[in-house]
């Protein structure tokens, strides 16, 4: 397109035929100034961190000591390590049962809400909101409900129920640390898949729903056939949603148990820090942080075709 | 709607969320009463009494105002950046056109999946050759690089809908492809603007991760809080103290602005509104 011109006259008091400058009509100068800032810092802390990730997965790199190049040496090792295996199927159990609880409660709720939406905004701020509660404080509070003795909530109701018999040091003993966590982690999380599969129903058109009264369709058809079909976008997202945060969790295990005990509670996500950043394995640490990456990316296989399609 | 539905409705869900929040409420009382009444449990009623006491001790016996002041200095650097560096991106992307957009853009939107483990141990070790450990820098950084990932697609998402005829208008007028994001987008977009910031700073000011591995002198208050949660301290009320205050602000901004995190929950991976 040619560039528009009063009458022939330069405007600006620009000469005419003068190249584009850099910071001047070129699109491409001005698309680079606009981006470098953002390309410079995401490539410092996206680009750089995940291809070292891969290259210091291949080398044996402890503390301070220079790496040297080891082949697939750690990842035998890491498939060897009994606790890397055992932070596998712990990783797995932790994933699905969280996404499942949390979403199940959600996905549930948010079914229940739509039937009164007005009367039950409030309460539904109310789940969500320990949602935006830091994992941090989130962990700070249910170690307080999970505490040994009666001083803490769980061991105190079951003993006003008479189940004394049942009271136990719920984090400190290895069968039951791994379920606690799970349910102290699936509060946090409700709020998200209660938001998205709630504000899937609202999309539904009212006439829908009285189209179906009109032909006298009973609430568990309505139910059936228009409430829980046309719920399935954000129970989607929310699905997706939370399993990669509870691949990635890291705080609350960190405050609740730390991984024990006896590790009985660490997930993959918590045996990369553990391996790097307390043992300083790092070239190690960096393979379990692979292998993490690859389970991240297969789960997420439909959600970058989506976006990736959508995006260009 | 018949009556009998929505009354029974509201009831069963309250009841519920009450449940749900009784974790909070527990906090709330174990930071107003005084420890020596709740040593069997905060919900104990037999001798009922508030104290603030804990309220004003705690900032003798933790260095919470210094935590607070480093979170807030964490999340506003990080939140600002974000909020400059992204819609910028965003409009060149939308817009502009020049070699390497497709590939660049595509390897930024999809980026939201990578967990922050894969950042820990590069950064470590990029940190600590470079004398960043112990720098507010060293989580800013990353904090504002990972964004981009959802970030950039949520305002480009915004700005699919933006009417052409303004960009066109301003180029007939002469206005260059700069002025045109300044004057034109800019003040044109703050909706997805704030929301991006507003996810940002919540995000940024709950993380503990990474400034609990970079931060050793000056650090934000979750990693404050989980020092003292792990320390076995008999004082549950002080503790409590400083869990509301690290919970506080983003709540407040969470309840007041809910409404934007399911759009940016659908952002994250890829649905529109």
């Amino acid at each position: 397109m040619a560039e528009p011109t009063t009458m022939g006259i330069p405007r600006d008091g620009q000469e005419g035929g003068r190249k584009p400058s850099f910071f001047g009509r070129s699109e491409i100068g001005a698309a680079y100034v606009l981006l470098l800032p953002m390309l410079v810092l995401f490539g410092c802390a996206v680009v750089y961190p995940l291809i070292d990730t891969i290259l210091l997965s291949f080398t044996d790199l402890r503390g301070m000591a220079p790496g040297k190049w080891i082949g697939l040496r750690n990842y035998t090792t890491l498939f060897g390590d009994s606790n890397f295996r055992a932070a596998l199927s712990t990783t797995i159990v932790w994933t699905l049962v969280v996404t499942a609880l949390s979403v199940g409660i959600g996905w549930g709720l948010a079914i229940v809400c739509s039937l009164a939406p007005r009367a039950t905004l409030v309460f539904r701020v109310m789940f969500f909101a320990a949602y935006g509660v830091a994992e941090t404080v989130s962990g700070f509070i249910w170690l307080g409900i999970f505490r040994p003795n009666t001083s803490g909530l769980v061991n105190a109701v079951l003993a006003g129920i008479g189940l004394d018999g049942w009271t136990n040091a719920w984090l400190g003993n290895v069968s039951t640390a791994l379920w606690c966590l799970m349910a102290a982690y699936a509060w946090t999380q409700v709020g998200l898949p209660l938001m998205t599969c709630f504000a899937s129903i609202q999309t539904i058109p009212k006439t829908l729903f009285e189209a179906a009264y009109i032909d006298g369709a009973r609430s568990t058809s309505i139910m059936r056939y228009i409430v829980l079909p046309l719920s399935m976008p954000g129970l989607r997202v929310a699905i997706f949603i939370n399993l990669l945060n509870a691949l990635r969790a890291f705080d609350m295990i960190f405050v609740l148990t730390g991984g024990g005990p006896v590790r009985s509670t660490e997930t993959i996500g918590y045996f990369m820090f553990r391996e790097s950043m307390l043992q300083f394995k790092l070239g190690y640490g960096a393979a379990a942080t692979v292998v993490l990456l690859l389970a991240v990316v297969v789960i997420s296989i439909p959600a970058i075709i989506k976006r990736t399609a959508e995006a260009t | 709607m018949n009556n009998r539905r929505s009354l029974w409705i509201p009831v069963l869900v309250g009841a519920l969320a009450v449940l749900w929040i009784i974790p909070l409420v527990g906090l709330l009382l174990t930071s107003l009463r005084p420890p020596g009444d709740i040593t069997q449990g905060w919900w104990r009623l037999d001798n009922f009494s508030l104290t603030l006491d804990a309220w004003r001790s705690v900032w003798t016996k933790y260095p919470l105002a210094a935590a607070f002041w480093t979170s807030f200095k964490l999340t506003v650097l990080s939140t600002l950046g974000t909020m400059l560096l992204a819609p910028a991106a965003a409009y060149a992307f939308q817009f502009l056109s020049f070699p390497g957009r497709r590939l660049i853009l595509i390897v930024i939107v999809n980026a939201f999946v990578l967990p922050q483990q894969v950042v820990i141990i590069p950064l470590f070790t990029l940190w600590r050759d470079t004398g960043l450990i112990d720098s507010l820098w060293s989580c800013v950084i990353p904090f504002v690089g990972m964004s981009f990932a959802w970030s950039v697609f949520l305002v480009k998402n915004f700005l699919e809908d933006f009417p052409k005829e303004l960009i066109e208008a301003a180029k007939v007028d002469g206005c260059t492809p700069l002025g045109t994001f300044w004057y034109v987008v800019l003040p044109n977009a703050l909706t997805p603007i704030a929301a991006v910031g507003i996810l940002q700073f919540l995000w940024c000011w709950n993380s503990m991760l990474l400034p609990m591995l970079y931060l050793r002198s000056e650090v934000p208050l979750t990693v404050l809080l989980a020092r003292v949660a792990g320390s076995f301290e008999p004082n549950l009320d002080q503790q409590s103290v400083a869990a509301i205050i690290t919970m506080a602000v983003p709540l407040v901004i969470f309840i007041t602005f809910q409404r934007y995190f399911t759009a940016g929950a659908s952002s994250r991976t890829g649905g529109k509104e």
